[in-house]
């Protein structure tokens, strides 16, 4: 897990079935070098209460305003616990379906736009790489 | 209500019917017409493992999650009603009208997962007149100060001794986190 405190700008918390958010990090860090700011966790060998938790204590222990929470499948309970972690907590979103163009673009292009802005941008990054090789 | 129409033990066969080389599970039993085809411990009701997991060998018509904290939420309660695609109808209820709701005939003719949290849940089930054969014992997860039972699965205090209560019930407890998997009866392990 990778981070900084800084009472600027948005963290990402990566949260997923299996090792694939640590995984997703560290592809994402081939691509673009070392990563701050974003942490990976493995929620499906953690009960609910640990989960929501551990995300709560993230985006606390950050200090920042705003925290995007990607999560890979909708639905399932990376995806129902993140919902239950930023219950009440203004300044974070939960973005479903993250892929690697999605991560690499929230990790690129912090600070060029707003942070509502960047959630919007983030779904559709991500749903329009997802399409049809149409050479 | 073992004469009843609907019941649980209808359910049983079917689970234990389906193999571990996941196979499609023989549902119904003649005489009963609800077809709750898995009766499922997990603490996390409904997650990717079931609705994907489970979803695709048993084709459900309906998931049920019978827990009183969850059907009295209306928040906890739109968090899984949204989260399965809408070609698996969604009931979440309580203890008490499961049991009336599956007697009532509600679920006849559908191909039913009907999870519960832990095996309290279960016992309340029988008392409230479900009989029961088998359980699928799919998640508990690991807390503090939980016994591992298996890989996937962690007990508190409460969760074994209502286990073992089960057991003395006559029902078999059959441990696998995916059709899949080769089932682990757990019934010794826990008396």
């Amino acid at each position: 897990m990778n981070g900084t405190a800084d009472d600027t700008g948005t963290i990402g918390i990566i949260v997923t079935h299996g090792r694939l958010a640590e995984e997703l990090l560290r592809t994402a860090e081939l691509i673009i070098g070392t990563v701050k700011d974003c942490y990976a966790i493995s929620g499906s060998d953690l009960c609910d209460e640990e989960l929501v938790q551990r995300i709560r204590h993230i985006i606390v222990d950050s200090g920042r305003a705003h925290a995007v929470i990607f999560v890979d499948y909708f639905g399932g309970s990376c995806c129902i616990n993140s919902a239950r972690a930023i219950d009440g907590i203004r300044g974070v979103k939960v973005v479903s379906g993250v892929n690697l163009p999605l991560l690499l673009d929230f990790l690129t292009k912090q600070g060029k736009m707003g942070f509502e802005e960047m959630v919007r941008h983030l779904v559709s990054r991500g749903s329009e790489s997802i399409k049809e090789l149409d050479f | 209500m073992k004469a009843s129409r609907s019941s649980i033990s209808s359910t049983a066969g079917g689970c234990a019917g389906i193999a571990a080389g996941e196979t499609a599970p023989t549902l119904q039993k003649e005489g009963y017409e609800a077809m709750i085809t898995v009766l499922r411990i997990d603490d996390r009701l409904i997650h990717a493992q079931v609705v994907i997991g489970w979803g695709r060998i048993i084709k459900p018509d309906r998931i049920v999650i019978a827990d009183d904290h969850v059907s009295a939420n209306a928040w906890e309660k739109s968090l899984y009603m949204n989260s399965v695609s809408p070609d698996i109808k969604v009931s979440i209820l309580s203890l008490a009208d499961t049991v009336d709701q599956v007697r009532g005939g509600v679920f006849d003719r559908e191909k039913v997962i009907l999870l519960v949290r832990n095996p309290q849940n279960v016992l309340t089930l029988i008392d409230l007149g479900f009989e029961v054969d088998e359980v699928n014992v799919g998640g508990l997860h690991y807390g503090e100060g939980k016994e591992k039972l298996l890989d996937h699965l962690y007990v508190s205090k409460e969760e074994r001794s209502a286990l073992r209560e089960l057991v003395k019930r006559g029902v078999t407890l059959e441990a696998r986190a995916l059709p899949g998997h080769e089932p682990v009866i757990l019934n010794s392990r826990v008396v």
